[in-house]
């Protein structure tokens, strides 16, 4: 029996035959690595993207406390920011007392994030209740004063003479 | 002459089944090449991703340090602020309470507060009335108390009172 093959079908043999070894070459060679890279890649893209996603809620929740709180303490983050103004203060409470005289502030004290500033008064008042007035409304004033010790008072005819250390707090800049 | 019946046609070299072959091995190669040309490209594109996904996280935990610090240094704030505002309102209660300590017979000329000692200075019409209504109190309240009377001329005595509070306690 003769086996005959013609010259087309053998063209489409070995063309099939090149073609296959080189899908089969292709795909081994360049195409399942890449899949597999493709695959890593992803799962990594989410991973990160999913990390980002966390820390952005976390940042947005950490933004909102920081917001609040800075509306919550507006008034004691502006007085630590304040710098003493001796007149002002004065002016500010003057209703308190018959006279009052301010020594100049001194600089007493570098805590960590604070100065603290030491400030001697002389005063007259007609009453103790007007002192009791001041120690009320100095915890609303334009800075953070704590009123110290030593405190002194003295009668001075129908008046009372009073001396006291006030110690002012504000931030190192 | 003619040698046969049918009439000759051209030879080709590529007959219309090798095209037709030849095309679907076109679409077959394409396609191969495009799906590598579509991975290459988004594995690109995730690396891409990945890296700026990097730089934001990154932004963002600087900027989370940042708010720490801030809400930290504001809680330091309020948490001084407030021991601030209750220390003088302390202060308002203690001199209120020590001038409400003082009876109406008795008459003050000199207070001085001082951390962890009283001192008071005054008049009194006897010594007796001194040491009910105001030493008594004052030994209540004080670790060590010591007075002393001057005779005034009108039969009052005028008095010291000097009293300490021990470390302890402060």
């Amino acid at each position: 029996m003769k086996f005959h093959i013609s010259r087309q079908s053998l063209y489409l043999l070995i063309l099939s035959l090149v073609l296959l070894l080189f899908v089969l070459l292709f795909a081994f060679i360049f195409l399942i690595p890449k899949g597999k890279e493709y695959r890593i890649e992803r799962l990594e893209m989410k991973k990160y993207r999913v990390e980002k996603m966390q820390y952005q809620q976390y940042h947005d929740e950490t933004f909102e406390k920081l917001k609040r709180l800075q509306s919550d303490h507006k008034r004691v983050i502006t007085a630590y920011d304040a710098m003493f103004n001796a007149k002002r203060f004065v002016k500010l409470n003057k209703d308190y007392f018959v006279s009052l005289l301010l020594k100049p502030l001194e600089r007493i004290a570098d805590e960590d994030d604070f100065i603290v500033y030491e400030v001697n008064t002389t005063s007259r008042i007609d009453s103790p209740q007007s002192f009791y007035n001041f120690l009320d409304g100095i915890n609303k004033s334009e800075w953070i004063v704590e009123v110290n010790f030593p405190i002194h008072f003295e009668r001075d005819d129908k008046y009372i003479r009073s001396s006291f250390t006030m110690h002012v707090y504000n931030k190192k800049q | 002459m003619r040698h046969s019946f049918i009439k000759s046609r051209p030879k080709k070299l590529i007959s219309s089944e090798l095209r037709l072959v030849l095309s679907f091995f076109s679409v077959t190669l394409f396609m191969l090449l495009s799906t590598y040309g579509f991975l290459a490209y988004k594995t690109y594109a995730f690396g891409s991703s990945v890296k700026r996904y990097q730089m934001q996280t990154e932004t963002l935990k600087v900027a989370l340090d940042e708010m720490d610090v801030k809400i930290s240094f504001i809680e330091k704030e309020a948490s001084t602020s407030e021991k601030v505002f209750t220390a003088n309102t302390v202060l308002k209660e203690s001199i209120k309470n020590l001038f409400d300590l003082v009876p109406e017979r008795i008459t003050l000329s000199q207070a001085q507060l001082e951390k962890n000692a009283l001192v008071l200075y005054g008049v009194t019409p006897n010594k007796e009335i001194y040491e009910f209504m105001l030493q008594a109190p004052l030994r209540s309240i004080f670790h060590r108390t010591y007075s002393s009377f001057y005779p005034l001329e009108n039969g009052w005595y005028r008095f010291v009172s000097t009293n300490y509070l021990d470390d302890e306690d402060l």
